[in-house]
């Protein structure tokens, strides 16, 4: 068990409209989603606050200015996009557990539609080599890894599909989703590819939006979601195809969750995945022991594995780099989900990065 | 807008003048005898910095590839396929593909001018 397992719990959770078109400052869309975290936790004012964000969002600072925050303690921007979707979990916790804050307020705020799209976002040096032959941003980078994964287990485009379908299918009951219609195999088989085998229906939606959380000494709020378990780490795998044995680990290859928390696969409820690809699904079904990996196949068709994103997830409800995800987590273990869980104890939320990346385990007390 | 052209360093520039010459060249290790591609300053398996370039062969087999049908990079027309080549001679490369292709498909390389810069390596089926 970590230190800081059940020392701090989620009280609070406040997000925008999901646009791609906000018209609206990040400062502006963090303001709100703050206040509502704050007003759904009953805080007036938190003591620390930390952002993570890509050079594209605004600075904790410049938020805790317009929530008149008179005297700010602990803050901090972590560099970073979906990998710290789970991992932000941890900084506030170990803040709340070593003493050095009480009510942390976190969030991330983006326009990213409308303002700076990741689609072209820098992959790494390698790019220097790999963009004379066209080859630029996340897409191509991690279509290269899907490729040689539906190789590798026999996948196919119809389970990739079927991730999606059900995506799309629990967004439905979603009003936050920006893809709510059924998606059906021949309209899949239908979709443009973006890079092989990745389809723009494969792909999370970009979004403008933002997304807070409060965390709190568990002291405060005996009945909220606890903060149980948070790993993060990283390895050889698709963001080094030139030297990894297999090209296809993303983060949850590299963490050892199981051996953190003293939980197991079978003591999750539900799971928020990190669904920025399709094919990212199945990866981490397996990775976390929660479909054994031959198992996959029939388990995408047949919907029988453990609830996976019941909101939609970033490919339907949209994208605030994974914090949204993290949202829902502890919408579920409120009870006040979306295709609510019934009677969801232990949610697993994670943050995707390549092969690096971020897991964490929410647990109702 | 204009394609993006290789922009050779110190460091890369044995690569692209090698290509010049019709020759695929990758850096070798001279403490743990790996290949180093792309080019660093010390190798990534053991840390030396004795990385002299080494004429290789071309041929290998696909290791992964995607086609590109939508280029987020200018003044190339897609759909165009790129690739992880495991040479035979022991290395992971990257470049492009010309015509279909599939994991474990056989390539050779090939060079293509580039206008406005000159050979770059391409792979072909070579089957
Ligand atoms: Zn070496």
């Amino acid at each position: 068990m970590q230190a800081l397992s059940g020392r701090a719990a989620v009280t609070g959770v406040g997000m925008t409209a999901l646009t791609r078109a906000s018209g609206r400052t990040e400062l502006d869309l963090a303001t709100e989603a703050c206040r509502a975290a704050l007003a759904d936790a009953g805080v007036a004012a938190p003591d620390a606050v930390l952002s993570y964000h890509l050079g594209d969002s605004v600075p904790a600072t410049q938020v805790a200015r317009a929530l008149r925050l008179e005297r700010l303690g602990w803050h901090n921007d972590i560099t970073g996009g979906g990998t710290q979707a789970a991992s932000i979990l941890g900084d506030a916790a170990m803040l709340i557990a070593a003493g050095v804050a009480r009510t942390v307020l976190v969030y991330r705020a983006l326009n990213g539609r409308s303002g700076t799209r990741m689609n072209r976002a820098s992959t790494g040096p390698q790019e220097r080599f790999t963009i004379p032959y066209g080859m630029a941003g996340p897409i191509p980078l991690f279509a290269l890894a899907a490729q040689r994964y539906l190789h590798d287990t026999g996948l196919t485009e119809d389970h990739l599909h079927a991730v999606v379908a059900a995506s799309r299918d629990r967004a439905a009951a979603n009003p936050r989703a920006l893809r709510r219609a059924p998606l059906p195999r021949e309209e899949y088989r239908a979709a443009p590819y973006v890079s092989t085998p990745l389809r723009n229906v494969d792909c999370c939606q970009e979004t403008d939006g933002a997304c807070a959380l409060v965390v709190q000494d568990a002291r405060l709020a005996p009945a909220a979601p606890r903060i149980h378990t948070v790993v993060r780490g990283g390895g050889p795998g698709c963001s080094a195809m030139d030297r990894a044995a297999d090209v296809t680990a993303i983060f949850s290859a590299h963490l050892d969750l199981w051996g953190e928390s003293g939980l197991g696969p079978e003591d999750v409820d539900v799971a928020l995945l990190y669904d920025a690809y399709t094919w990212l699904v199945p990866r981490q079904l397996s990775d976390f022991g929660l479909v054994k990996r031959e198992d996959l196949g029939d388990s995408l068709l047949n919907r029988s594995h453990v609830p996976v994103n019941p909101h939609g997830g970033l490919l339907s409800e949209g994208y605030v780099h994974g914090l949204n995800n993290t949202a829902e987590a502890v919408r579920q273990l409120r009870g006040d989900g979306v295709n609510q869980v019934p009677g969801a104890r232990v949610a697993l939320v994670t943050g995707f990065g390549g092969s690096y990346g971020s897991a964490a385990l929410l647990v109702r007390p | 807008m204009a394609r993006p052209l290789p922009l050779p360093s110190p460091l890369t520039a044995p690569y692209w003048d090698a290509c010049r010459r019709g020759e695929l060249a990758l850096q070798r290790c001279g403490g743990c005898r790996g290949f180093v591609h792309f080019p660093e300053a010390e190798c990534p398996f053991c840390g030396d910095s004795n990385l002299a370039y080494e004429v290789v062969q071309g041929k290998g087999a696909v290791h992964t590839f995607t086609v590109v049908h939508r280029a987020f990079v200018p003044g190339l027309a897609p759909p165009y396929t790129v690739a992880w080549i495991d040479l035979d001679a022991g290395a992971r490369v990257f470049g492009g593909v010309l015509g279909e292709t599939r994991i474990g498909g056989r390539v050779d390389v090939t060079f293509r001018d580039v206008e406005g810069f000159g050979p770059m390596p391409y792979w072909r089926p070579d089957e």
